[in-house]
């Protein structure tokens, strides 16, 4: 009891700073990805949105699912074009807050897997991207513009 | 006469026929109600210290980091929360002191912790509702209060006052009811501890799935810490009490089985006196139907009134009377809260399974006796 007490009171007298600033992305319950129409809530370490001008979001549980969705945005949304597109969020796989997908790093081939098997994982910069390669054995970093349809044809 | 009208007419006699067996209904009803307080309170004294310990650990750090010297916990120096605070993954790092005080005056075991708040208002403590506190006038012990002064021994044998400046709310009392809160500077009194050197570090991290990495980074870089994973701890914890449940129910084995032999003995043997009135029963036109659902019915009522009364009894014994009976084989060795209430919690899986394993049986036991004795020629039975 005593070492569970401890930790409880660690809690208690600090404030927790999981809670302090969080800039997660947040689904609601039913949020549905358009790709594999798997609800995204359960996964909150892999998810991803898409923000478009009009106010509508679109969440993805993992951000294979999204580029799919980007590169293919006639099959999807067949009303909505590139341009209506606001802004791109994906979750930093260490802080797991919510950072800009257009200029996070991309490690491919490592040994994290997400709810839809092989994924990218995207960090908010080169060097962690670059730990987290030495740790997990991604093969290859790339940028927002480097993935094509060819790549994430070679996830799946 | 209606099938509704049959069956009334037979709960009816069912009640009658348990009406003039007072005195071994009674029996059958109050070791039944005992054996199932028992059993119910194990049960219940489990799940809602494991659900109490739970609820707390879901919001405890992720990982704590021990140091040890020659296979012993030892003190943190400061540098290895810096250290540790860089690895990637690792969102905080929180430096603990915290350690046990032992009051001789009151004999009592106090968890001493430093809360920052209190920094800069040294000479205050935030306590719990269990502190007691020896009054030099009454001579005896009582719980403490905001305003009082409790004397504390440092270890380099100094008398120190500290004021308490507030009671602990009552959230979760098994946890906090011991613990006294004191500033950085009061603890390094209190226990002649080094500066810059802490009991544990409590690291936050927030992916899940990077605890496994970082526990080995720190390993690798700290070869005397032991990282310890808060899964791990439920775990123990979980082990613990399952354990103790177990072994207050090997303990009340003798009286379960005691119970057993009584129940098999009192519902299926069938008395000279009830077969006759079985036999009887069927020489004035009942059917072998009608006998087995009297016998049900008898069955049913017994088990369930003994299963409530037995429920309700073990739900005052442990969420108000404090679970007097086995208090000091459940909640451990660091028993020492005056007064101590868990939060009432009672699921229906728990009451399906005691059902199941105490009304079911004997019910099922107390029909094929009567179901061999129904279908005997009522002749004979008369006759014997």
């Amino acid at each position: 009891m005593r070492i569970l007490q401890v930790f409880i009171l660690a809690i208690m007298l600090s404030a927790s700073p999981a809670l302090a600033g969080d800039q997660r992305i947040h689904a609601a319950e039913g949020d549905k990805c358009p790709v594999c129409g798997m609800f995204v809530a359960k996964y909150p370490d892999f998810l991803a949105q898409v923000v478009f001008t009009d106010g509508s979001v679109a969440f993805f549980d993992g951000t294979k699912d999204m580029f799919k969705f980007l590169l293919d945005l006639p099959r999807y949304v067949p009303s909505k074009k590139a341009a209506d597109i606001d802004k791109i969020q994906v979750t930093d796989y260490y802080s797991m807050n919510a950072i800009d997908g257009r200029t996070a790093w991309y490690v491919v081939d490592s040994d994290v897997y997400g709810p839809m098997g092989k994924e990218l994982i995207p960090f908010g910069s080169e060097a962690e991207a670059k730990e987290f390669m030495t740790d997990h054995g991604g093969k290859r970093l790339l940028r927002f513009d480097d993935i094509a349809p060819e790549l994430i044809g070679t996830l799946d | 006469m209606s099938l509704i009208e049959k069956h009334r007419n037979i709960i009816d006699y069912t009640l009658s026929s348990l009406g003039r067996r007072k005195g071994k209904t009674f029996a059958v009803c109050l070791v039944y109600s005992f054996i199932i307080f028992l059993l119910a309170s194990v049960v219940f004294f489990t799940q809602a210290i494991k659900r109490e310990a739970d609820l707390l650990l879901r919001e405890a750090p992720e990982m704590t980091v021990q140091r040890l010297e020659a296979g012993r916990q030892t003190t943190v120096p400061a540098a290895y929360a810096d250290g540790i605070g860089r690895i990637r993954g690792v969102q905080s790092v929180q430096k603990r002191l915290w350690g046990y005080y032992f009051d001789s005056l009151t004999g009592a075991n106090y968890t001493v912790m430093v809360n920052a708040s209190l920094n800069g208002r040294e000479g205050q403590a935030i306590v719990g509702s269990g502190v007691l506190l020896r009054g030099a006038a009454e001579g005896e012990s009582r719980k403490i209060q905001a305003g009082d002064s409790l004397p504390v021994k440092t270890y380099r044998g100094e008398a120190l006052m500290l004021k308490v400046a507030g009671i602990l709310p009552f959230a979760s009392e098994l946890e906090t009811a011991d613990l006294i809160q004191v500033s950085e500077r009061d603890y390094r009194d209190i226990f002649n501890a080094e500066a810059g050197r802490y009991t544990d570090l409590a690291l936050q991290v927030r992916n899940r799935k990077e605890l496994a990495t970082i526990a080995t980074k720190i390993v690798r870089q700290y070869p005397d810490t032991r990282p310890i994973l808060r899964e791990d701890i439920l775990r123990t914890y979980d082990a613990i009490f399952d354990w103790r449940g177990g072994l207050s129910i090997m303990t009340m084995a003798g009286a379960l089985f005691a119970f057993i032999i009584l129940a098999w003995d009192k519902a299926t043997g069938l008395s000279a006196e009830e077969k006759k009135e079985i036999g009887i029963l069927k020489a004035i036109g009942w059917e072998t139907g009608d006998i087995l659902q009297v016998k049900f019915w008898e069955g049913v009522s017994v088990s369930l009134t003994s299963f409530s009364i037995g429920i309700f009894a073990a739900y005052l014994h442990v969420f108000v009377g404090s679970s007097l009976l086995f208090e000091p084989v459940l909640k451990g060795w660091s028993v020492l809260y005056p007064d101590f209430r868990l939060t009432p919690h009672i699921d229906a899986y728990q009451l399906v399974s005691l059902l199941f394993i105490t009304v079911l049986p004997y019910t099922v036991a107390t029909i094929i006796p009567s179901w061999r004795s129904a279908t005997i020629d009522p002749d004979s039975v008369m006759r014997a």
